[in-house]
């Protein structure tokens, strides 16, 4: 809401420090979010009247002006405008006169001839946003008066009114804030409604939506321009003149809060009524547009056509214009929801609806309704009827709120006192009755001690309150155990060079395409078709990354996310980690400008990273099948699966220009247990191990799982270590046979008991051979 | 013998200085020391020799081998260290480390954690709600009127099953209440939805924290204390918080957060940043009736809940002009995060 300083100052008296006051505001909850200085308040700047001009002898678009300045001495000015005659009144700089822009007037000579300062447009004097040369006066503007008397300088505050306090959309509402917080007297104006009468020019049928209705009648009005003063504290506020009746409506609506509307009674095609709308009903309403209305919509209607849209805007045909005589004055209360939904159905706020939607003042609808009478008359004449017709019954309103000092002191944090209390809550309108406060009407907000509490709050303000540092142990929580399991997991994965992405949840079809319908979840109201669905997995984010980064020229990629994806099961929502690895498996450098590419294996030590930590029983791969990855395995602890790892598609990689195999694999980290696996240590060995070397010749279909398998279980208790030190190919026959493979382990021996022989060595290791052989269909290289 | 012995060993002597590598060396050492070397087939004759001669040759003979071996342990590491001093020397220290993949942790996740570190500081714990909520969660027991426009499909996420994706965390204050009775000292980070058009300073998901704390005696000098002390933490003692009183239906008092701290880079701007305030008794009311008991009996407990949006926070603190870098992953982006 815009406020007018000169206009607030009629109401209550102001610091003279702007900034203060604005931090007053802001700080008890009445933010201040821009302030504007307005008028004319430069020094130097007069009202003058051109009395004759003449051509400039040296220049075509240059005129030498004859001006009156009020000195009694003519003045003779130089103008480049166009759009004046003799006899207009112009804003003229005096020299001496400094314009916005640092702009210095002097006495100068222009093309050869004396001028003896500037006549100003509109937007040199920032009263205007266009120059369409010179800023013409009204004709009775005072000649040599300061052009402060016609464009007062006044500063305009923008101010954010939260939803739950509606007075203080308002001059009266804001008034009465800004003097309790200045500890000042608030100027309050003198209301007093006019009788009423129930009204059978008004049928009132819909209640709820519109609980009460008033109009009152003034004939013979003369409708014609607003004066000076109205229009400029309109201005002040934002809004435009329109007629002195429209005006008064809107000048009483930022006096009082109350929106009114004025119809014009020739206009009408008989009484008032107060209806729901019927379907396919249209308004023309008076921004020009028409709205097709739907039932259950409140309108104002007369005997055959809606004429108005209650609360939100009045109709054009029912308006009052300069050919108004009779005007029928509204002022009613319409039940909030109503209005808000019907004015964000139709894209259509008003400052009507926008009063309306938070509540106005019941107490305030027929005193504002008076008080537009009044000045209805007062500036277009006419004759009111005496009575106001009204029809329903005003809500109820105010109320009483007890408050105990002590709970105040315990919501506070501070020791207050009721002399502390007592002028807040009474500034605020309160009157206090015994243990209770009797709340006024136009404060639907405070209807519970807490609520009394908060103004306190606002008033003695958080400043005066000592902040408290002590408080309650809490104990570890499995949300805590969950969050420090995932940025361990984060931290290894990093350690092990991998980045962190993080990934919009919601997804479009098509990065969603390989998971089955029935686990897919759907917003029903998405922004766009790219942010449809809740992702079932974390990997088409990392696939939409690695496309991102490959067209950025990033080709050497090891990225993993931690978040939640979402299945429609029992479970919906669960925590996974998955991981995206491609490119160079070594940056390449000088120690090695060519590094292999990334496989299945070095995904296997990254799985490991993940793994490990997380583990509690033996993990296995098993080979599966899974529509986005040409080779898969299923990642099972314990034997239950709990991810999936592999290559993608290599057919899907090349459509974004990848070089290398794409190798992913998720996890879901809740089948895990939270809490840190707690190490067993188990005893250092005493007695020196014994290796000996085994190479084998075997088809290319022999797994190494199935020789360490059968390593393992040969039940040979001194076998310590099996591991693989050397596989090699010759696809050329030279070497080996093509169709075989040589294979070779280095095996551990050791006992914990004893130094092993060279006999008990050579006995076990004869034995180990002599199993795989009968195991495998193996040979041995010697 | 022992004269032969005598002048074996001043060769010896004489060969092993005069090495120059240690190739030769060993020459020496085997012309001399080893099986059919010259020392050793003294040692070999002496099995003619008498009684009364042996040991004097033999002491002789030991005089020697040690003195040659010595000599030639100390020949050899002269010429092993002037070996490794030449491996070593002249090499061109300026040539760039031998690379190697550097990971990072998203800038988001950095913040988060520094955040929780700080809360944890203050003795809270870590609570947890999903991201698909009922209204009643996310509006109802938060005393949101029927028809306040943050329920609207046009600002918030729905489901078909009229099920919604939250649009604050405050959801977790609800989810937590419900299960547990006071007191609760918790804080809940999490992702948020809102249907808000993706530009440069919004996305449709962001990341919030929220907290919450209800106890006996809780009173807003808490919450200021609560607030400063997490502010000074994460951007340093020069850091001045402003808490405005504004309107939430979920507290009361409630109070807008503005800080303004050297870190931030902003000036004198105040940033608005959060919003907090004292757990409205609407919102106790909501929680016993969904329990069916009295836990949350506001006369006797009261509260204080916060929360904020880390993204914009996360890109002031890091000079990042467009929220959508946070979430396209582009490694060039990322690796600036390494930590």
């Amino acid at each position: 809401m815009k406020v007018s300083l000169n206009w607030l100052k009629e109401l209550v008296d102001l610091p003279a420090e702007i900034d203060s006051l604005c931090d007053l505001l802001t700080k008890a909850g009445v933010e201040v979010e821009g302030v504007e200085t307005t008028g004319a308040a430069i020094d130097k700047v007069v009202i003058a009247q051109i009395t004759e001009f003449t051509q400039h002898p040296n220049a075509d678009r240059l005129s030498v002006c004859q001006v009156d300045d009020g000195s009694g001495q003519p003045r003779q000015i130089v103008c480049g405008a166009k759009n004046f005659k003799a006899g207009d009144k112009v804003p003229l700089a005096l020299p001496g006169a400094v314009l916005p822009g640092d702009f210095k007037i002097k006495v100068g000579k222009l093309r050869g001839v004396t001028s003896e300062g500037m006549m100003c447009s509109g937007k040199e004097l920032q009263l205007a946003d266009d120059a369409d040369g010179l800023l013409i006066l009204p004709n009775d503007a005072p000649v040599g008066a300061p052009l402060e008397t016609l464009y007062p300088a006044d500063t305009v505050l923008e101010i954010e009114v939260t939803p739950n306090r509606p007075d203080l959309l308002s001059y009266t509402g804001i008034a009465r804030e800004v003097a309790t917080l200045l500890k000042q007297p608030f100027r309050a104006p003198t209301l007093t409604a006019a009788p009423e009468r129930s009204g059978p020019e008004i049928t009132l049928q819909a209640t709820t939506l519109c609980p009460f209705y008033s109009a009152r009648k003034i004939s013979g009005v003369k409708v014609g321009p607003s004066p000076e003063w109205l229009v400029r504290k309109l201005e002040a506020a934002g809004l435009r003149a329109i007629n002195n009746v429209v005006d008064v409506t809107n000048y009483v609506m930022l006096e009082l809060g109350q929106p009114l509307h004025a119809f014009d009674v020739a206009k009408l095609n008989g009484g008032i009524v107060v209806r729901e709308a019927k379907g396919g009903e249209e308004l023309l309403a008076l921004d020009g547009k028409s709205y097709r209305l739907q039932p259950g919509e409140l309108v104002i209607a007369d005997q055959s056509r809606p004429v108005a849209l209650a609360g939100v805007m009045g109709g054009e045909e029912s308006g009052v214009t300069e050919t108004t005589t009779d005007l029928l004055l509204e002022s009613a209360w319409f039940t909030p929801s109503q209005v808000r939904r019907t004015s964000r159905r139709l894209a259509l706020s008003s400052d009507s609806s926008y009063r309306f939607e938070r509540g106005v003042d019941p107490q305030g609808v027929l005193t504002a309704s008076a008080r537009a009478v009044e000045l209805i008359v007062q500036l277009a004449g006419g004759q009111p009827e005496p009575q106001t017709a009204i029809a329903g019954e005003l809500p109820a309103s105010g109320g009483r709120v007890p408050l105990r000092l002590e709970r105040c002191q315990l919501v506070l944090g501070k020791a207050v006192t009721w002399e502390e209390i007592e002028p807040i809550l009474t500034g605020f309108g309160l009157q206090r009755d015994g243990e209770e406060w009797v709340v006024p009407s136009f404060r639907s907000d405070l209807s519970r001690e807490i609520d009394l509490i908060e103004e306190v709050a606002r008033v003695i303000g958080i400043d005066a309150i000592a902040p408290r540092d002590i408080a309650r142990f809490s104990a570890t929580s499995e949300a805590d155990r969950r969050h420090d399991q995932g940025m361990a997991l984060r931290r290894h994965l990093a350690g092990a060079g991998f980045q962190e992405a993080r990934s919009l949840t919601l997804i479009s079809e098509k990065a969603a395409a390989h998971f089955p319908l029935e686990a897919i979840l759907r917003v029903r109201n998405p922004l766009s078709e790219d942010e449809v669905i809740l992702r079932p997995s974390l990997l088409p984010g990392l696939f939409h990354a690695l496309e991102r980064n490959l067209r950025g020229g990033n080709a050497d990629l090891r990225l993993f996310e931690v978040g939640r994806i979402f299945r429609a099961d029992e479970r919906e929502e669960r925590s996974a980690v998955a991981l995206l690895l491609t490119g160079a498996a070594t940056p390449a450098s000088w120690r090695d400008p060519r590094p292999r590419a990334a496989d299945l294996f070095d995904l296997k030590a990254a799985l490991a990273v993940v793994l490990n930590p997380l583990a509690r029983e033996a993990i296995t791969l098993e080979p599966t099948t899974h529509p986005a990855l040409a080779v898969a395995v299923e990642i099972r602890h314990g034997g239950k699966a709990v991810g999936i790892a592999g290559q993608w598609q290599p057919a899907r990689a090349r459509e974004l220009d990848a070089t290398a195999p794409v190798l992913v694999a998720e996890i879901e980290l809740d089948l895990f247990e939270a809490t840190p696996r707690q190490a067993r240590f188990r005893e250092l060995p005493k007695f020196p191990a014994v290796t000996r070397d085994i190479a084998l010749l075997a088809d290319h279909t022999v797994a190494h799982g199935a020789v360490e398998a059968a390593l393992h279980g040969a039940g040979e208790a001194l076998l310590v270590g099996v591991e693989l030190f050397d596989l090699f190919t010759d696809p050329s026959g030279e070497k080996i046979p093509k169709e075989k493979k040589s294979i070779a382990y280095a095996l551990t021996y050791r006992s914990s008991e004893r130094t092993l022989t060279a006999e008990e060595v050579g006995a076990a290791h004869e034995r180990l051979k002599a199993h795989l052989k009968a195991e495998l269909a193996v040979t041995f290289r010697e | 013998m022992e004269q032969q012995l005598e002048a074996y060993g001043a060769e010896a002597l004489e060969g092993i200085a005069a090495a120059g590598d240690e190739a030769a060396l060993e020459a020496v050492r085997i012309a001399y020391l080893g099986r059919s070397g010259k020392v050793s087939a003294v040692s070999e004759g002496m099995k003619g020799l008498s009684k009364e001669e042996k040991p004097r040759v033999g002491k002789k003979l030991n005089e020697v081998r040690t003195a040659i071996t010595a000599a030639f342990d100390a020949r050899k590491s002269e010429l092993e260290n002037e070996r490794d001093a030449k491996a070593l020397s002249g090499i061109d220290l300026s040539l760039p480390a031998t690379p190697r993949f550097e990971g990072s942790l998203h800038p988001i996740t950095q913040l988060l954690d520094r955040a929780i570190s700080i809360f944890r500081q203050m003795g809270f714990a870590l609570a947890d709600g999903p991201d698909i909520e009922t209204e009643w969660h996310c509006f109802d027991a938060l005393n949101t009127p029927p028809d306040h426009p943050a329920r609207n499909e046009g600002d918030t996420f729905y489901l078909p099953d009229g099920r919604l994706l939250r649009s604050q965390t405050s959801t977790v204050q609800i989810r937590t209440m419900e299960t547990t009775p006071p007191p609760v000292r918790i804080i809940a980070p999490g992702g948020v939805y809102r249907r808000d058009e993706v530009d440069a300073t919004h996305l449709a998901q962001f990341t919030q924290i929220e907290g919450l704390y209800v106890d006996e005696g809780v009173s807003l000098a808490d919450l200021k204390g609560t607030i400063a002390f997490f502010f000074r933490e994460l951007l340093g003692n020069d850091v001045q918080v402003r808490m405005r009183p504004h309107f939430f239906p979920f507290t009361e008092p409630s109070f807008e957060i503005d800080i303004k701290a050297a870190a931030l880079g902003r000036g004198d701007r105040w940033l608005e940043l959060a919003g907090c305030g004292m757990v409205d008794p609407a919102v106790f009311a909501q929680i016993n009736g969904k329990r069916g008991d009295f836990a949350y009996d506001p006369e006797k407990y009261t509260g204080f809940a916060f929360g904020f949006g880390l993204d914009r926070l996360a890109m002031i603190l890091s000079g990042v002009h467009d929220i959508r870098l946070f979430t396209e992953n582009d490694t060039r982006f990322l690796s600036q995060y390494r930590a």
